[in-house]
């Protein structure tokens, strides 16, 4: 937890009615410049809590399509990695920040256009419409 | 507490035994998820939300015994993901019972009926199945029409073939307290050993919602509809963290005591929040910052957190480790809390029902053979 995040008093929380839900950026398709150590963690942050895939290139110019699902930052970028898996691997893999060059989000924001409000959207304007198709089925997964 | 003894003796002598020893931090229930993969698609899940490759992973048997085998906990809770969906489901709960773990397989029983044969009824094996209400609550809720017939019919094969049965519920924002009041009605008439419910909470991997309730609404919603107990309600839980939940008791936030396993380690610090993951369970309780997680840490991302994964092993403990606690755990067995200031916000609830759904032209069993293939 970061030193500007504002923390809650437990009369707060007890007196609370409504909590904030979760507010994601819309990072589909973002090619960050990196000019810092700092830019890099920041981003790899971003990766970390990213629903899709990412696209690692590295430093020795390899790129790895990546979901991120583990993020350690340690005190330098030497002591600190990530963890993903790859479509085409059943392994878990591990790279250090210091190998990395570049980080895309190349992959589909998995949870975009499926908060619980645009179900209930959806489901009126097609009960409205006429329609008897309603309802959501998992997506194919090839 | 629709709860067998031989289950309470387990884990009031693990806890007991555990205080003897001076343990600061144990495993009450290792919460295993063995995939992410699902046969529903429920708007605003955070389980759901990842690319194929994920969702087509799945943990090993072998996986599954080395996470309970260091861990050590008398429980297992096998949510997912739609457990039903992993080839080797029977594999891993045959394990678990070998091991004398109590079990909780979380299904959506879309695929309960079809499978029971291949399971034997144990002690050690309940069917915790998702009702979050009456047949249109339900239905609504997990985005398709059909669910609920097909889950009642589940339930009602397994109680008849003698299997354990509990349903689970979440409320969020905007529950009918008089709804899931009737709901409850209902669910004993099915013939199951007792309800678990909880109160909606966000998953950081979850498409965005609004907002949630925070605890002042949490208690209010929950004190209109656990007091003034039926006669015929029981509860698979603590009657301690019902009591917390209606806001008669206070516990801190024990993310040790539920763990989760899943395809990516030990997440870090609990089953909600997503902050990392450790490659053990020794490994995750030496280096979590636990002090930067719960209420008392003003953490914003705890501070509408009431749900069982932080705050029942409390209770439990409570519960199994004082005489106080014991007697009240023992009292709240039998209490149905009358209270007329609930009976009034009853009252007052307004009718809170869906649209009604029309009907979804795709049968769910045609949905079903997709998700499966």
């Amino acid at each position: 937890m970061t030193a500007e995040v504002h923390k809650y008093t437990l009369q707060e929380v007890e007196a609370l009615e409504v909590a904030p839900g979760t507010q994601h950026e819309n990072l589909e398709g973002w090619n960050p410049q990196l000019t810092s150590d700092e830019d890099l963690r920041g981003v790899l942050d971003k990766a970390l809590d990213y629903r899709g895939d990412v696209t690692l290139t590295l430093k020795s110019g390899e790129r790895i399509e990546a979901f991120i699902f583990n993020c350690q930052s340690g005190p330098t970028l030497a002591e600190s990695f990530v963890q993903y898996y790859t479509p085409s691997a059943s392994e878990k893999r591990k790279v250090g920040f210091a190998e990395i060059a570049s980080v895309e989000f190349t992959g589909k924001d998995r949870a975009a256009g499926k908060h619980w409000e645009d179900w209930v959207k959806k489901y009126n304007e097609k009960k409205a419409a006429g329609e008897t198709n309603i309802g959501l089925t998992p997506e194919a997964l090839d | 507490m629709a709860i067998p003894i031989s289950q309470m003796w387990t884990v009031s002598s693990y806890v007991l035994k555990n205080k003897l020893l001076g343990k600061k931090r144990y495993p009450l229930v290792l919460m295993l998820e063995p995939l992410f993969r699902c046969s529903l698609a429920c708007a605003g899940c955070g389980k759901v939300q990842y690319p194929p490759h994920i969702l087509k992973k799945q943990l090993t048997p072998a996986e599954c015994f080395a996470a309970i085998d260091e861990c050590g906990a008398p429980m297992v809770s096998i949510p997912g993901g739609e457990p039903l969906l992993h080839p080797q489901i029977v594999e891993i709960v045959n394990g678990l019972i070998a091991r004398k773990k109590y079990i909780y397989l979380c299904t959506n029983a879309l695929e309960l009926k079809r499978r029971l044969p291949e399971f034997t009824p144990s002690k050690y094996l309940t069917f915790s199945v998702h009702l979050d209400g009456l047949r249109e609550h339900h239905d609504f809720a997990v985005c398709r029409e059909g669910t609920y017939d097909i889950a009642v019919a589940g339930i009602q094969e397994a109680v008849r073939r003698g299997f354990r049965v509990t349903t689970n519920a979440t409320f969020f924002d905007g529950a009918d307290p008089n709804s899931a009041r009737a709901f409850f009605d209902e669910v004993m008439r099915m013939g199951v050993e007792g309800i678990v419910l909880s109160p909606g909470y966000s998953y950081e991997k979850a498409p965005d919602q609004t907002h949630f309730m925070g605890r002042a609404r949490v208690r209010r919603l929950f004190r209109s509809i656990l007091s003034n107990r039926k006669p015929t309600w029981k509860f698979n839980m603590s009657p301690l963290f019902l009591e917390f939940l209606m806001g008669d008791r206070n516990y801190e936030c024990v993310p040790w005591g539920m763990p989760a396993f899943n395809i990516f380690g030990w997440q870090r610090p609990c089953y909600l929040l997503q902050e990392g993951y450790a490659e053990s369970y020794a490994e995750l309780l030496a280096t979590t910052k636990w002090e930067e997680y719960g209420v008392a840490s003003g953490n914003p991302k705890c501070a509408n957190c009431m749900v069982s994964c932080g705050y029942e092993t409390p209770a439990v403990m409570d519960g199994f480790g004082s005489w106080k606690g014991f007697v009240a755990m023992v009292k709240g067995n039998f209490n149905k809390y009358p209270d007329a200031h609930a009976l009034k916000m009853l009252d007052e609830a307004a009718p809170h029902a869906p649209a009604a759904l029309v009907q979804i032209a795709q049968p769910v069993e045609e949905a079903l053979e997709e998700t499966r293939a």
